[in-house]
């Protein structure tokens, strides 16, 4: 998704209306209710929620100039990567196995095998198509923010072809752009 | 109401601003080695004692170099010593003695479209001609009348920026300005491809 993004692919960027920041406050909350005790602190009802639509249906949620969510048509909204390593627990986790990081790193989705090896780690609660934190062996950060094509246990039973897409990894355009000025 | 949440702290490479312990897989591990030793010893154990390494190597290096001289001084230098002296001249002795030898000499050109309708032209890689940025910088602006700086692109490496779009008078201005810079060594960006400029 985020493999070739820049500033330069922003169509609009809006500050909209009160009704939309607060449905888009509310489903963030649903979505995290983890995040509760600090959302005020970061999306604070005081500052502008800026909306910015870029090409191929994607949503980005802005505060201050810096991207804190996004999300593609409808789906649910997701965190940055810098947002969720500053609050690791507010997602379900994966974790692919160390020979699988490069892949991720490429963009590449992220297949069966690497989740269910003995590097890689299932939370068997995830359904299909829910957004995950991609984890990996021996490391403590999250590399990646996934949605998953299958459920955990078919990623486990099926294990084939790929389990989760790769939305948004370290370095990737939106990574890159830790600020919109 | 429950406690609030504390935001986790990360350490961030300062090179590449992956999470430290990614650097391995990032862009150019090389570059953040430096860094790492400094700030994050305990994440790559391995890297601190290959610096210590080095810098024996270093001495040893230093150590031998004392012994040439000295082999000299007797005026009986073996072939092999003298041959190994005239090789580090040679090196020394390349044209442009600044240039690192890994990087092609090239200059890259680009044209960035901005708020869609202002326009930057990138021009990257003079430098490896030994053309100090911030002259060029100023000669372009005088040139096209416009403003252009020196900036930190996206791998920290430094180019010009210049307002506009001067993408059609600029190989020339270059060749003129700077003989040293031969046109086949220019490269526009266009729809992402690489094309030669000559
Ligand atoms: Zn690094």
């Amino acid at each position: 998704m985020f493999k070739k993004f820049s500033l330069e692919e922003i169509s609009s960027q809006n500050q909209v209306k009160a009704s939309v920041q607060r449905r888009i406050r509310q489903s963030i909350q649903e979505e995290y209710p983890g995040l509760e005790t600090v959302l005020e602190d970061l999306l604070p009802k005081k500052s502008p929620l800026i909306v910015v639509k870029c090409p191929n249906h994607l949503t980005l949620v802005v505060v201050n100039n810096v991207p804190l969510f996004f999300c593609i048509r409808d789906g649910p909204y997701m965190p940055t990567l810098r947002l969720l390593h500053q609050y690791p627990n507010i997602m379900k986790r994966f974790q692919v196995d160390r020979g699988a990081i490069k892949f991720v790193f490429s963009g590449a989705n992220i297949m069966c095998p690497g989740l269910t090896s003995p590097g890689g780690v299932l939370d068997e609660e995830v359904d299909a198509e829910r957004p995950v934190a991609i984890y990996a062996e021996g490391k403590q950060h999250a590399l990646a923010i996934g949605f998953t094509k299958m459920s955990a246990k078919d990623i486990k039973s099926i294990n084939k072809g790929i389990g989760v897409d790769n939305m948004h990894y370290l370095n990737d355009g939106l990574w890159k752009m830790e600020r919109l000025d | 109401m429950a406690e609030k949440l504390e935001p986790a702290k990360v350490l961030y490479c300062g090179v590449c601003s992956l999470p430290a312990e990614y650097c391995e897989f990032g862009p150019d591990f090389e570059r953040c080695k430096p860094w790492l030793v400094e700030n994050a010893p305990d994440l790559y154990p391995d890297l601190l004692k290959e610096a210590n390494e080095k810098a024996a190597d270093n001495v040893s290096d230093k150590l031998q170099s004392v012994g040439i001289s000295s082999g000299g001084a007797d005026g009986a230098p073996s072939s092999a010593h003298t041959g190994g002296t005239s090789k580090k001249e040679e090196v020394k002795r390349l044209p442009g003695g600044k240039v690192k030898k890994k990087e092609r000499q090239e200059v890259i050109i680009e044209k960035v479209v901005r708020n869609k309708r202002k326009c930057i032209t990138i021009v990257k890689g003079l430098e490896l001609f030994g053309i100090k940025l911030s002259d060029a910088s100023k000669k372009l602006g005088k040139k096209f009348a416009t403003g252009a700086s020196v900036v930190k692109g996206p791998t920290e490496k430094e180019q010009i920026d210049v307002q506009g779009d001067i993408i059609y008078d600029i190989v020339e201005f270059i060749t003129d300005t700077w003989p040293d810079v031969p046109e086949r060594s220019i490269y526009f960006i266009e729809d992402g491809k690489k094309v030669q400029a000559a």
